[in-house]
């Protein structure tokens, strides 16, 4: 196979903001404390009480009529609300202002997976026991996908290129890579890109249990999930929203902004396999790996961190780590930082790329929660237990989604 | 039993996010923001409060609180 790299200089997009509100708390503080100290955010959920799996990673202290108006929040199904949250933080982050920027030329892309799917379930059983005339007129502005960067266009006045991207888990790569071709082309000055999801409602965690992919350790939820470790049983499904500010490297310091790290580069592919197993030869992560190599012009010995996709799940776990070590080799220092804040499904790459911006910028890899004795068919160098300093200048961030959609983003010091 | 204005405002409060001391009877629609697809819930709160169907239609934005109550008092006295 081979990659023909169509650059010859490279083109940096400067991560200038970051807002997250996820299972580790609202705030970039707040979620690198928490994804550094080792700890994991799984608890038992009340609102999944008498299933199978009645855990998961939900948001703590958000409260929307709070921070949005009362009158506002209840239009909104809450993978409105979180995106609105995290992409308010991410503006202020970046020390923009919305009342004076040209939001002609301010663009949003925002990744998920399953919409307002609380609203949805809610407006269905409305329908069922009360019938059509009780329906709620608002589902239409609340579930569809596409919302969740409306919403964020309303809040903030970004008048430019609007969408949401769905590669199920991999959503935040494809968002913040379709972020790049918007800057890259001159579309866009500014991209808010990132990743909502808010789907923690019984029927979507009894069929995700349904299809095996959750773990069902629920005598000690706060140990379910544990990339990489020996005894992992699944995924722990989990909410949240993560949304990055993207300039131009060249208008970033203009500017005089600070830069936490740049997104160098983004591959994507299909396995073409099969709905939701991966293809076990790896094929098609390998193909998004070297894009996203080529994107950025680093070879795979300069590549010395992964943010693995790393789900927890017996299969991905094993087949993500040969391809690591096949394509990129056993240098890097990989983390899953799902051990944390478990899967936040179309969120997790937005989430993982703030986090692997955060790794560069501190220097340090987050250990992965959970993770006491690692599986001996997984020979990478995974970090553990205690956050590692160490040197980074370039890394990478893997998402891959049922479906077989894969992206990876490549993530440089400034 | 309390009043139509305590009983509807308590619906504008709990269902649709106002403020109680926002609410008047020369409030109109628009100023508490009650936009179109706003009014086809209120439609159904209504319903479910009083008992009596209103349309939509019959809710300009100039409508203020005190007409709407006007509205399902008339509403009513028709049904009894």
């Amino acid at each position: 196979m081979t990659i023909t790299a169509r650059r010859t200089q490279r083109f940096d997009v400067a991560v200038t903001g970051l807002g997250l509100v996820t299972p580790a708390g609202t705030g970039v503080e707040a979620n690198w404390d928490l994804v550094t100290s080792g700890r994991s955010t799984a608890t038992r959920d009340p609102n999944l009480e008498g299933l199978t799996v009645d855990f998961s990673c939900r948001v703590p202290d958000f409260d929307p009529a709070a921070l949005l108006g009362a009158r506002r929040a209840w239009r909104m199904d809450r993978v409105n609300q979180l995106a609105v949250a995290a992409a308010r933080q991410a503006v202020a982050d970046a020390g923009l202002d919305t009342s004076t920027w040209d939001g002609a030329r301010v663009g949003v892309v925002m990744g998920n997976s399953l919409g307002g799917a609380a609203s949805y379930e809610r407006e269905h059983d409305t329908f069922r026991d009360e019938g059509e005339d009780f329906v709620s007129p608002f589902l239409m502005v609340k579930s569809p996908v596409n919302m969740i960067a409306g919403y964020v266009a309303i809040d903030l006045k970004a008048g430019g290129p609007n969408m949401v991207v769905s590669t199920a888990c991999a959503s935040g790569p494809t968002a913040i890579g379709t972020a790049r071709h918007l800057l890259e082309s001159g579309m866009c000055d500014i991209v808010l890109a990132g990743g909502s999801e808010a789907s923690l409602t019984r029927t979507t965690i009894a069929a995700m249990q349904r299809m095996g992919a959750l773990s069902t350790r629920t005598d000690a939820p706060e140990a379910a999930s544990r990339p990489f470790d020996a005894d992992r049983d699944g995924f722990v499904a989990a909410e949240g929203a993560a949304v990055l500010v993207l300039e131009r490297a060249d208008d970033a310091r203009a500017r005089r902004a600070r830069v936490r790290a740049n997104i160098s580069g983004y591959g994507a592919s299909a396995d073409g396999y099969h709905p939701s197993a991966p293809d076990p030869s790896g094929a098609g992560v390998e193909r998004a790996i070297r894009a996203a190599y080529a994107d950025a012009l680093v070879e795979p010995r300069d590549i010395v961190h992964i943010n693995a996709h790393g789900t927890s799940t017996p299969l991905n776990d094993v087949t993500e780590s040969r391809v690591i070590r096949r394509v990129v080799g056993d240098h890097p220092a990989v983390t899953s930082t799902k051990g944390a804040v478990g899967h936040l499904l179309g969120a997790a790459g937005a989430v993982e790329a703030a986090y692997t911006v955060l790794a560069v910028q501190h220097q340090t890899v987050p250990p992965t929660a959970n993770l006491d004795a690692q599986d001996p068919e997984i020979e990478v160098d995974v970090v553990t237990k205690e956050a590692r300093p160490m040197r980074i200048e370039a890394a990478a961030t893997h998402s891959f989604g049922f479906g077989g959609q894969n992206g990876v983003l490549v993530v440089t010091a400034p | 039993m309390s009043s139509m204005h305590e009983r509807f405002a308590a619906i504008l409060v709990e269902k649709f996010g106002l403020g109680a001391d926002e609410i008047s009877p020369t409030s109109t629609l628009e100023d508490l923001e009650m936009d179109s697809l706003a009014l086809v819930e209120l439609v159904v709160s209504v319903q479910k409060e009083f008992g009596v169907v209103i349309d939509d239609s019959e809710l300009p934005g100039d409508a203020t609180v005190a007409d709407v109550i006007a509205l399902i008092g008339a509403r009513q006295q028709e049904a009894a």
